[in-house]
């Protein structure tokens, strides 16, 4: 008998004698755990996915909080009215994997951004840029909303992709902040609101009732154009402090893109009697993304014109700012389309069924 | 004094980033990538693993499909960026990778296989990249040939 059963005993013996109930010690999961951590990254949640405690069921009843692994305890509240319970509704092979990136890469908004860079602006450069921070402040504010109303409807014998959209929520919070801060670091402040986020697809995505309408309208459209919008942020930045902003943005939101993209990729390969559902959504998407209110890159919107005046320097060289935003919404639709394709849905801009509009933009 | 690009250039800038933990903050951290360096006829792979920059290396141009992405620029673009690092310390305004694959119009990061997801942590992992090329601001350069920076 090894030191540790004989003090097991032991500790049984004197409960036997003083009547106290340990009956607990022998109520657990499976035992003998030893997880290693990883010598580059640590002990990383990759890690832990062992034994019967990395076997995520096809479906769950489990309604009590209790996490995955864990022995039932009878008698425990339903304190969970948990609506996913399907694997294939939110899973991906690498949650695990973006959650801890997303850890482990985080920023903050007070101190990595060099905010003493900012100097005085030619007073519509500083419009158009107060105009964007007020576009998206307000469209980040509804990224980190939505996905909270998931956190709390997923089962916790999905807890991977459940933290990884608690992630998601602090990063759109710092993006909101963000945003925000530059609106009031330079003599400006908010101007006009989207009507973007109320109405039309983006105004929607919180009316979805499936996880995969939700993450196909909010990751992979919504997202997936606010990317571009980051990324080209470093072309139109006129300080130091707006290209990290936009550039460390944009590293968070590649990451809620990827998260989508690799969910798609999942539901497509498990579940593909739901592709022509998934191809409905993406319609929407993406007669949103050629629609006027909808992407801030596509036409005749505030943002829209927000946009060439910081690309072209100035009201006075609009066009030339235009020329530059033409130039990025054909890129924006050229991504959009290879991360459909890299999800599995590729078929669409072969059968004809890709919007017509975004098809031209790509080309164009 | 290495040359660029040479697996000892690349080899010494790793070292360089590997060994600042700064590099781990601010927007860096964690970061499994697989990076093709194109300069001319010339092609290399960078392992970034975790943390670090664990491996550089000379491949084949065929062997560009098994990197997530890859970085291409004409020869005189790559030395004048890196002139541009070493003068500020870390890329100004104008040659951050970002800024320089919007630039151009076929972009500065390419996929050799047009799988989106593993093209996409270029932007995924833009900042980690950026440190790795600004830690060459603290390894001596020598470039084969002479150019004059815009």
């Amino acid at each position: 008998m090894s030191t540790q059963q004989q003090s097991l005993e032991a500790v049984k013996d004197y409960a036997d004698d003083y009547d106290l109930k340990l009956d607990w010690l022998d109520t657990r999961g499976e035992w003998g755990i030893k997880a290693t951590p990883d010598a580059r990254k640590g002990l990383t949640l990759e890690d832990i996915q062992t034994g019967s405690y990395g076997e995520v069921p096809d479906h769950t009843d489990n309604m009590t909080g209790r996490l995955r692994g864990a022995a039932q305890r009878e008698g425990a509240y339903r304190t969970g009215g948990y609506t996913v319970r399907t694997k294939s509704d939110i899973w991906l092979t690498n949650a695990a994997m973006l959650y801890e990136e997303a850890l482990q890469r985080q920023w903050s908004s007070a101190t990595d951004i060099p905010w003493d860079t900012i100097k005085p602006l030619p007073d519509d450069v500083e419009r158009a840029q107060c105009q964007l921070a007020t576009f998206l402040t307000e469209v980040e504010f509804v990224a980190a909303d939505v996905p909270g109303k998931w956190v709390a409807a997923t089962s916790p014998d999905y807890f991977e992709p459940r933290m990884f959209l608690i992630t998601q929520i602090m990063d759109e919070s710092r993006h909101l902040d963000v945003f925000r801060k530059r609106a009031f670091a330079n003599g400006g402040g908010l101007m006009q609101r989207p009507d973007v986020t109320t109405s039309g697809v983006v105004g929607s995505i919180d009316l979805s009732k499936d996880f995969t309408e939700m993450s196909s309208r909010l990751h992979i459209s919504g997202e997936g154009a606010v990317l571009t919008i980051f990324r080209m942020g470093e072309l139109m930045a006129y300080n130091e402090a707006e290209k990290y902003m936009y550039r460390l943005c944009g590293q968070d939101e590649s990451r809620h893109v990827a998260f989508g993209v690799m969910h798609m990729r999942y539901l497509a390969e498990t579940e593909p009697e739901r592709k022509a559902e998934v191809h409905a959504y993406l319609d929407e998407g993406e007669r949103a993304l050629v629609a006027g209110n909808q992407n801030p890159a596509a036409r005749d919107t505030a943002q829209s014109e927000a946009l060439a005046v910081l690309l072209g320097g100035g009201q006075k060289h609009y066009d030339e700012g235009y020329k530059k935003l033409l130039a990025i919404r054909k890129r924006q639709s050229r991504e959009y389309i290879q991360r459909i394709k890299s999800a599995g849905f590729g078929e669409r801009f072969e059968n004809g069924r890709a919007n017509p509009e975004l098809m031209e933009y790509a080309k164009a | 004094m290495p040359v660029f690009p040479s697996v000892e250039w690349f080899d010494a800038v790793s070292r360089s980033f590997n060994s600042d933990e700064a590099n781990r903050t601010a927007g860096g951290g964690i970061a499994d990538a697989g990076v093709g360096i194109i300069f001319e006829d010339q092609v290399f792979l960078l392992n970034f693993a975790g943390y670090e920059c664990e491996k550089a290396s000379v491949i084949q141009r065929s062997d560009l499909e098994n990197t997530d992405f890859y970085l291409e620029m004409h020869p005189d673009d790559w030395i004048e960026m890196l002139i541009n690092i070493q003068q500020n310390g870390t890329a100004d305004m104008n040659y951050t990778l970002n800024t320089l694959d919007l630039d151009s119009e076929d972009g500065l990061a390419k996929s050799a296989t047009d799988d989106q997801y593993r093209l996409d942590k270029f932007f995924r992992f833009n900042q980690t990249i950026q440190f790795f090329f600004d830690a060459s601001s603290d390894v001596e350069t020598e470039f084969d040939r002479e150019i004059t920076p815009a």
